[in-house]
């Protein structure tokens, strides 16, 4: 299994959720982050502004949905400027459902 | 080291912490998250009375992002299983909506305040 953790504007990450949804990926958990890249922050006239709002997405795949939920984010998440996110992607050994304790998604 | 990310419901927060103490895992991040899982969303822990007419409407009682709360914590490769367990048996409640656990590998970690590396950063 691969643990999918895309940073991504905040507007958009209903559209990402809707489409990763439509394409039977419903399970995710969203999380307001605030961050930077490699622009260093944003600056707006003569102020800078070091910290940005974002919207962490986290979303666990099996191994074969990966390139598929990567393809779906970065088509939905996309605008071509600066600031459209990044992704991250960690393998995750074991998942659980607290409910019934069975292993697996 | 293993990392142990575990989404339960924001009630169940204090009793976990209590359990993972006296198993003599104090330390944890906990974070307030937004999500859903199988159910979409709609989960019966936020069943709200709807008349018949809203509901043929589409109007569905549920919402679309159920609060949880994400507990992070690191552990040794061993206290792996003891701990999912006690997360599993404070957790269970039968309904849906009790929340995931999540192991993956955690390669090195580093105590900010000392230097030390490895699992003696984290005990």
């Amino acid at each position: 299994m691969k643990m999918i953790r895309a940073i991504v504007r905040p507007e958009a990450a209903d559209v990402v959720a809707e489409g990763l949804a439509e394409a039977g990926f419903f399970s995710m958990t969203k999380i307001p982050v605030f961050g930077r890249g490699k622009q260093k922050g944003i600056m707006v006239g003569s102020v800078h502004y070091d910290e940005l709002a974002k919207t962490l997405l986290m979303i666990v795949v099996e191994d074969r949905d990966q390139e598929a939920v990567l393809k779906l984010i970065t088509s939905k998440a996309y605008t071509g400027n600066f600031g459209d996110g990044k992704i991250f992607v960690t393998s995750v050994e074991k998942a659980l459902t607290v409910r019934t304790g069975a292993s697996g998604l | 080291m293993k990392e142990i990310t575990a989404i339960i419901r924001p009630k169940k927060v204090g009793a976990t912490k209590t359990a993972l103490e006296q198993l003599g895992f104090p330390g944890l991040t906990a974070v307030a998250v937004l999500g859903r899982g199988r159910q979409r969303g709609i989960a019966s822990e936020v069943n709200l009375d709807l008349s018949p007419e809203l509901l043929s409407q589409g109007k569905s009682g549920g919402m679309k992002y159920i609060p949880k709360r994400m507990l992070t914590l690191v552990v040794p490769d061993d206290d792996v299983d003891c701990v999912m367990t006690a997360i599993v048996n404070i957790n269970q409640t039968a309904q849906v909506g009790d929340g995931k656990i999540f192991v993956s590998d955690v390669e090195d970690a580093m105590r900010v305040r000392t230097g030390e590396r490895g699992e003696k950063a984290i005990i």
